[in-house]
């Protein structure tokens, strides 16, 4: 994706941190899969009768951090606003597959991929009543692009400025990939680009660029965060800040004869409460005591005992993001290839998820998760074999071992529950091969602050994707632009300039003969190059009432929740 | 009578009742039962963490990921946590952490607090209320939270949380001290010392200290209990000892970090070492106690 440069310029940690515990989410460090959700059936009743009132609850980690969608970054923001607003495009349930959503078609690349025209869905209202057109559409990307307009704004006292926008099409004003948005009649719309991205019809389906009513910013573009107005199926009630977000059903939604595969029907439930319940016990109590509908951010460790206590069942969010021990290339002995193959073949990597992660999670082979197009299956992890390792670490001139430092995150994240634990166990795992790694961890805005800054010899990270494209995981986690000295992302300080170059290409081409090249080629030399150990490819647990139906977890970190209903009353 | 004479009697009286004094004491301390357990149970600790190698049947390392808490069974009699290790084995090696964390914080508030005690009791006037007042800030904050504020600013690790809490419990120490000195440094023996021309050292150390002893060894062993605790939570809120340190309230943290299922499948793993905590904690207080009514003549039968 196009996070590189210019994202990194507005400080790419901050945009991280912006999302605070549930951080950034979703995307970005995978936050996503964070906060819970809870849906509950009836006054607390929970249950299978639950459908009584249709009140769903949602309990989740977290609260949102800003109601307008593209000026937050942390997941639990987005559980939220994707409620409420529809994009031009969207992901359909369950995959990253590209659907037409406020557009009635994905349209076909122009020019080489230099621009888009987009036909609009016609009749479809905002919230407060203004008809969604063209000119929606123009005012929306304007006031993303340009650092001018003057309703670049919003979002609140921890807005993310945008990030987001400049993240994935490159940067504002004159860097923007996104040249110009024009409304060619009332439901036309044509996008000029300045040169091909890629993953640009992906891009446009994420849930943080959506369609906010533009009578209600012009209105109050300082407040539009405390109070979003879209066309989503559900429509915002109240706040109650740092507890809960009431949102009650959009009966005249377009979407509700759109088709359910695609993501369309309902809303069934009359009202949606989101509520945040940090303590990862206690959210799953509520769960388990009936007054969460649905919660989010499982441990995979509460998994069987969820199953066990009846009533209750357990759906896995798709992997879309990956969880990996990062090996700082720029410090010794790690500079050394043989080195960090080493480690790859000296941790019992299987062993390990299945300890951790249980059926949660598939042990990875690459540096991104199978859900991504052109994933290379030929690639297999490196095989658990300490003996090998020993003579690597011989032929490296280290065959005597060495002392270093292995970090750890000290919250859990989706992408790796229990860091803590991972990290002893590969303390012990690197000791047999005479890896003498001393365990150290920090609160987890300065954990990502020093990781930024390369402290490290080896750290525990992982990254949610935000579109299912490969250049979300690859060129942000692995390129050069990425090991910025301050702020990296590829905090493996990986710099190879082959696996630039294909990088680059990839997220140029609209080619998907050329984007299959690239980076099947990329996945091979990341493999041979082991800048990381690739640990699994989490599906984060969410806990719902055995009554529950309709509820598809995206891998993105977000669903709607228009289908849910509760068995016995749709 | 004269100075000479008064001190020729002490001295005569002093050699007499301290052998009575000690035998009293002993019996004193020997007849409270609830002291006799707390001894009983800190010799078998402190004999565990002395003896850990030889006494744990398993390294308090092993790992076994196939054994994530395997409740208790007679190869692992506590159970396995949540790395599959043998939690008989961390217990015994985390009693070598635990208490000589509290030990250590203990000695450090005590130096401290007892040269901070003796300065002020004995100098008085503004040295005395510069001091105390200095120990008065520091008594402002409940003492958990002044120590993570501490260990915030020197940063996480043992050593550090046994000197944040060694510097919570300075003023309690400095206080008790301070009233002893206040309460000894007229008594007619330290004004013969003084008219003898002692040094102020002297008089401190070995006029105004011994005769202050008792309460001070009072205070100390309860502060030992308290110190215990705080760093156990400490390293329970991950500020203390650092993994993979069986440290018992690091034990503690990390069976709940695996969340609601620990309360399913692993409370043992709570349990053992939660146990070890309350169990020093309280056989160290029973001590203190048993102290402090065998060194008062008053609670004598």
């Amino acid at each position: 994706m196009a996070a590189n440069s210019d994202a990194r310029k507005m400080n790419r940690r901050d945009f991280l941190k912006a999302g605070g515990a549930g951080l950034a989410g979703a995307a970005l460090l995978g936050a996503a899969g964070c906060g819970g959700g809870t849906i509950q059936g009836g006054q607390g009743g929970g249950g299978g009768g639950a459908s009584s009132g249709n009140v769903f609850t949602y309990g989740r980690g977290s609260d949102s951090v800003s109601l307008d969608p593209i000026n937050a970054t942390d997941g639990e923001s987005f559980r939220v606003t994707i409620q409420i607003f529809d994009g031009l495009l969207a992901f359909s349930p369950g995959t990253t597959d590209v659907v037409p959503w406020l557009a009635t078609e994905v349209p076909k690349p122009e020019n080489g991929g230099l621009s888009y025209t987009f036909k609009l869905r016609k009749g479809v209202k905002f919230h407060d009543g203004t008809p969604f057109n063209a000119d929606a559409v123009v005012f929306n990307f304007n006031r993303w692009i340009y650092t001018k307009n003057p309703y670049h704004k919003g979002g609140g006292g921890q807005s993310a400025d945008f990030a987001y926008y400049s993240s994935m099409f490159g940067g504002f004003d004159d860097k923007s990939v996104i040249k110009k948005v024009e409304a060619l009649d009332n439901y036309t719309v044509r996008f000029t680009l300045r040169k091909p991205q890629g993953p640009f019809l992906r891009n446009m389906a994420m849930h943080q660029f959506v369609m906010a009513s533009p009578t209600a910013i012009k209105k109050d573009v300082e407040g539009f965060w405390r109070n979003p107005i879209g066309t989503g199926p559900f429509k915002f009630v109240n706040w109650d800040q740092g507890s809960e977000v009431d949102l009650k059903a959009n009966p005249d939604w377009w979407g509700k004869s759109y088709p359910t595969s695609k993501g369309g029907g309902g809303p069934h439930i009359k009202k949606l409460v989101i509520r945040s319940i940090p303590d990862n016990t206690s959210r799953v109590a509520a769960l388990t005591g009936g007054s969460l509908s649905a919660a989010d951010g499982l441990n995979p460790d509460d998994v069987p005992a969820v199953k066990k206590h009846g009533g209750l069942k357990v759906v896995l969010r798709p992997p879309l993001d990956i969880g990996y021990l990062a090996m700082n290339n720029e410090k010794k002995p790690f500079d050394d290839v043989r080195v960090r193959q080493a480690v790859n073949m000296a941790i019992n990597m299987p062993k390990l998820v299945q300890a951790f992660f249980g059926n949660t999670a598939t042990v990875a082979s690459n540096d991104m998760p199978p859900t991504v197009p052109y994933f290379n299956k030929s690639v297999k992890p490196y095989p658990y074999n300490p003996k090998k390792a020993k003579k690597l670490l011989q032929q490296a001139g280290v065959g005597g071992g060495f002392n270093t430092d292995l970090w750890y995150m000290p919250i859990p994240r989706p992408y790796m529950p229990d860091g803590k634990g991972i990290a002893q166990v590969m303390q012990n795992d690197l000791k047999k091969v005479g890896i003498k790694a001393k365990l150290v961890t920090y609160e987890w805005g300065t954990y990502l602050d020093k990781t930024g800054r390369g402290e490290h010899h080896m750290c525990l990270l992982g990254w949610t994707g935000d579109n299912g494209d490969p250049d979300n995981f690859l060129n942000v986690n692995l390129s050069s632009a990425s090991a910025t000295p301050k702020d990296a992302l590829n905090v493996a300080y990986y710099k190879n300039p082959q696996v630039d170059k294909l990088l680059k290409t990839g997220q140029e081409s609209i080619d998907p003969n050329v984007r299959r090249r690239v980076y099947y080629k990329a996945q091979e030399i990341l493999h041979r190059d082991a800048p990381w150990a690739p640990i699994a490819y989490a599906k984060p647990p969410i806990g719902l009432q055995d009554s529950v139906r309709g509820y598809d977890p995206s891998p993105t970190g977000s669903e709607a929740l228009n289908d849910v209903y509760f068995s016995g009353g749709k | 009578m004269t100075a000479q004479a008064q001190q020729n009697v002490a001295v005569t009286a002093d050699g007499v009742e301290v052998r009575s004094r000690r035998k009293d004491f002993l019996k004193a301390f020997f007849s409270n039962r609830l002291a006799v357990f707390g001894t009983i149970v800190m010799a078998v600790f402190i004999l565990a963490a002395i003896f850990a190698p030889v006494v744990a049947p398993y390294g308090p390392y092993a790992q076994d990921l196939t054994g994530k808490f395997a409740g208790p069974s007679l190869a692992h009699p506590f159970g396995r946590d949540e790395l599959g290790r043998d939690i008989l084995s961390r217990v015994i090696y985390g009693a070598r952490i635990s208490l000589t964390a509290g030990l250590a914080a203990v000695v450090f508030s005590t130096v401290v607090g007892t040269l901070i005690g003796l300065t002020a009791g004995y100098a008085g006037k503004w040295v005395d209320s510069v001091l105390m007042r200095l120990m008065d800030v520091l008594l402002a904050f409940p003492s958990i939270l002044l120590a993570i504020v501490i260990v915030t600013i020197l940063g996480q690790g043992l050593t550090n949380a046994m000197l944040a809490v060694g510097i919570v419990y300075v003023p309690q120490l400095a206080r008790v001290v301070r009233s002893a000195v206040i309460s000894v440094r007229e008594r007619d023996y330290i004004e013969a010392e003084r008219a003898l021309g002692a040094s102020h050292t002297r008089i401190v150390f070995s006029g105004i200290l011994p005769n202050s002893l008792a309460p001070l060894i009072v205070q100390a062993t309860l502060t030992l209990a308290t110190a215990i605790l705080d760093i156990a939570a400490l390293s329970f809120l991950g500020l203390g000892a650092q993994a993979p340190s069986p440290e018992w309230g690091a034990m503690l943290t990390d069976a709940f970090r695996s969340g609601y299922g620990v309360f399913v499948s692993g409370q043992h793993a709570i349990l053992f070492p939660g146990i070890a905590i309350a169990l020093s904690v309280l056989s160290v207080n029973f001590i203190g106690d048993g102290l402090r009514d065998a060194f008062d003549p008053r609670r004598r039968r």
